[in-house]
């Protein structure tokens, strides 16, 4: 069975998408490119078993994030052998540092555990939703939620913005400054 | 009469707020509502997409699509033979 021309588009349009959240995992985008080829490939692979007309992207999410763990145990292992000499090749994505104001927000990213990492970009950029993330995972709702929400406070922390949900305009307050302002 | 009636109409209906959750809506593909802790009224939820935003507007190495039509390619001997 040979590949229909709209699922070799598919993928092309998910790389983008793919690529920001491979930078996202592996902080360092020359790995990231290469976690995107790799995903490429098992895709490609696997595609009978991917159901047409079932969620593309989460399910490219999924191989890739997949990956990411694969690689990454194998690398421990090889830094535990070689004693430091790859951890000193695991630099920051260079063109990332000071091209925007985002610099800081970029750094306190880094800074979250993986899990939290992974999960408040999943929900919070990439638009996936709660039952999605935790498909993509493979884990829990609860398990999303509660990561998304240690994330979030970390990140609140780390750059010191208080409590931004209690002070900001909830749907109800937002109507009446609406009104107010009309008035 | 008639005016109290467009002012009331004009205040429930038509605000900003709503506009910018429904696009935000649209955007994500997923539920996002002024409440949500990671939706509009966020600061870390704004700077989240726009740190994903600035990635996904890099410029994409032809690897990929030169990748793509490779397995294609071997998928598809006959159709994809172009050697002479």
């Amino acid at each position: 069975m040979s590949a229909s021309p709209s699922f070799r588009d598919g993928l092309l349009a998910a790389v983008p998408t793919l690529r920001a959240f491979a930078v996202s995992l592996a902080k360092n985008s020359d790995r990231a490119d290469d976690l995107v080829q790799e995903t490429l490939v098992k895709a490609w692979d696997k595609q009978d078993s991917f159901q047409p007309g079932t969620n593309l992207k989460a399910w490219l999410f999924t191989i890739l994030r997949n990956e990411f763990y694969s690689q990454m145990r194998k690398r421990r292992r090889e830094v535990e052998d070689s004693d430091g000499a790859i951890t000193a090749r695991l630099s920051i994505h260079p063109s990332q540092d000071g091209t925007s104001d985002l610099t800081d927000f970029r750094r306190a990213l880094q800074l979250l555990p993986e899990d939290q990492r992974e999960a408040i970009i999943l929900i919070g950029a990439s638009g996936f939703s709660y039952e999605e993330a935790a498909e993509i995972c493979g884990c829990a709702v609860g398990t999303i939620k509660s990561r998304v929400s240690r994330a979030r406070s970390r990140l609140q922390e780390i750059l010191s913005i208080s409590g931004e949900g209690d002070f900001g305009p909830d749907p109800i307050a937002a109507q009446v400054t609406n009104s107010a302002a009309l008035a | 009469m008639t005016r109290m009636y467009k002012d009331v109409g004009q205040g429930t209906g038509n605000e900003k707020g709503m506009t910018y959750q429904k696009m935000e809506k649209g955007r994500n593909g997923a539920k996002r509502s002024a409440a949500d802790p990671l939706g509009p009224n966020s600061e870390i939820g704004r700077k989240l997409r726009q740190y994903y935003d600035e990635l996904i507007a890099d410029d994409i190495p032809d690897r990929f699509s030169q990748l793509l039509n490779q397995l294609q390619q071997k998928e598809q001997p006959g159709s994809a033979a172009k050697e002479d």
